[in-house]
């Protein structure tokens, strides 16, 4: 464990340095997301002007849930994004044979061969409108409230990492897995707004199916006092339960593996 | 003898240039409609995500609409037709030239096709135009879901079809130009994803893709009616749901051919200048 976290600190290390070899494509990269988000929030912004609150949540705590879902996405981006690319970028091309030559863990290795600077971007507007509408909130950021905040971005960006390796595994099936990991996290959109506006088959659908309403329906819900009993702390479990389903059916599919005989 | 050989001669030639040119561009279109219409999984898969987007917004405005009877003017379902038209049209203005002169750039095809006996402006254009129509026919199951699920209503009036046909057309000449301007940057920096993006964000916002604009506030109108993206998304649509009259086309006509106008005679004097700078490195 301790020799992986030392590989992972050295392959960051690394990729930050290449980053910032290009200084202004990387901080071009960075803006551009920021932007992105801007304008999304602006939407919400002119929405939310015309009325007073969306089923009785106000801007700011709309804001709330659309900084955490950013943040966890962010996250999760920044690290795990090369699980999107396993099927076109190393199994079709023959490159996951690369990995299984190395003597670390072929899943961390696919894992740490990408750093997703851009998405810095990202979570630095994450960050932004949590603070932004928690100081309009009023929320007093305790010690505890603070760890919980930390908790929750770690449990989000884990649960998103969850359905990307999931879906990722299908590539030692049907080659190509970026479309149907693309779908299933596609339902990031309906976790951006309080998921109580959604029918019951969605929301059920949101939690225990593809739970990205962990990510943040739940910790906004706990953070604004608002009463969400034990599912604020449920998200933990839940990401842990998908790293799991992941990891065993990571196991089940490099067994099926068999390079590309080219 | 002379005399009749040369008098085809002397009246063939400008026919045969019409055809030749017809021949080749037809040519030229119908590739890019093919490989558009190839990849049908991904085809399929699109589907599938913007169908998911559609019925996030739907639930919203829904949400949105609770309890009041209209929002800046406009009713709940003509702001639900309106939006479900306009996350369906997104797609288009979110494909940008400066991806594909980027890698143009990077792998020397742009020698290639300035050396093409064709226009390449007018190349390029076809190859959107009928990337355009295909993503339209492409389109309609997504429209016939949303009528099902959501109640989308579409007008019966043929003239409105019209009118909303010809200024989606301008729309997309429009943005084509400022597309094409915009993606001489690409001769200048050669990096172009942060550009890309930074094109898209500004689109999702001043378009009118995700919020119809006479929601906003009126220097936010301002802002995105001096930007040419709302020319594809907002201004069509409008003409389709009924927020802009139909007896206002002609003005909404004349406002885009001005616009095309411009950019048109921009992007060449721009591309014209920035083409200079170019240096294929290989490929």
């Amino acid at each position: 464990m301790w020799r992986y976290l030392k590989l992972f600190y050295w392959f960051t290390l690394l990729h930050l340095k290449t980053s910032l070899e290009y200084r202004a494509d990387f901080f071009l990269g960075v803006f551009s997301l920021f932007c992105i988000e801007g304008s999304a929030v602006t939407v919400v912004w002119v929405i939310m002007r015309q009325i007073s609150n969306l089923n009785g949540w106000n801007f700011n705590e709309v804001l709330l849930i659309q900084g955490l879902v950013f943040m966890a996405f962010a996250l999760s981006a920044i690290f795990t994004n090369n699980l999107w690319s396993i099927g076109n970028g190393y199994i079709r091309t023959g490159g996951f044979d690369r990995l299984l030559l190395r003597p670390i863990d072929p899943l961390f290795h696919l894992v740490v061969d990408r750093f997703e600077k851009n998405n810095i971007g990202n979570l630095l507007a994450g960050a932004v409108l949590v603070g932004i509408s928690s100081s309009a909130l009023g929320i007093a950021w305790t010690p505890f409230k603070l760890f919980y905040l930390g908790l929750s971005v770690l449990t989000g960006a884990t649960i998103f990492t969850g359905t990307y390796l999931i879906t990722a595994v299908t590539a030692f099936w049907i080659i190509n897995s970026h479309p149907l990991t693309f779908v299933v996290f596609k339902n990031v959109e309906f976790v951006k707004y309080p998921i109580d506006i959604y029918p019951s088959v969605i929301r059920s659908m949101l939690t225990w199916v593809i739970p990205y309403a962990f990510v943040s329906f739940y910790p906004a819900s706990y953070i604004l006092g608002r009463d969400s009993g034990l599912m604020a702390w449920m998200g933990v479990v839940v990401a842990a339960v998908l790293l799991f389903i992941g990891r065993r059916l990571w196991f089940i599919g490099l067994r099926r593996y068999a390079s590309t005989g080219s | 003898m002379n005399e009749v050989i040369a008098r085809p001669r002397t009246e063939v030639p400008l026919i045969r240039i019409i055809r030749r040119a017809v021949v080749a561009y037809a040519a030229l279109a119908s590739i890019s409609l093919k490989s558009a219409l190839a990849y049908v999984t991904a085809n399929w898969l699109e589907f599938g995500l913007q169908f998911l987007w559609m019925a996030a917004f739907v639930y919203f405005w829904r949400a949105v609409y609770a309890g009041r009877p209209t929002i800046a003017g406009l009713e709940l379902h003509q702001t639900l037709d309106y939006i479900i038209l306009s996350t369906t049209f997104m797609p288009l203005v979110e494909r940008f030239l400066i991806v594909e002169f980027g890698w143009m750039l990077r792998e020397g095809q742009l020698a290639i096709e300035l050396l093409r006996p064709v226009d390449f402006q007018i190349n390029i254009y076809l190859g959107q135009l009928t990337g355009l129509l295909s993503s339209l026919l492409q389109k309609v199951p997504l429209l016939l879901f949303a009528w099902f699920f959501f109640g989308l209503r579409l007008p019966s009036n043929p003239l409105i079809w019209l009118a909303f046909a010809v200024s989606l057309l301008l729309g997309h000449a429009i943005m084509f130009c400022f597309g094409w301007t915009f993606a001489c940057l690409a001769f200048y920096t050669t990096e172009t994803w942060g550009l890309y993006k930074l094109q898209v964000g500004l689109a999702r916002l001043t378009s009118g893709a995700m919020v119809p604009l006479t929601m906003m506030p009126g220097w936010l109108q301002t802002v995105c009616q001096s930007l040419p993206f709302a020319q594809v998304i907002f201004v069509p649509i409008a003409l389709l749901t009924g927020i802009t009259p139909l007896s206002q086309t002609p003005q909404v006509w004349a406002v885009q051919v001005l616009w095309l106008i411009g950019l048109l005679g921009f992007s060449r004097l721009i591309f014209h200048l920035a083409i200079r700078k170019v240096t294929i490195q290989g490929g």
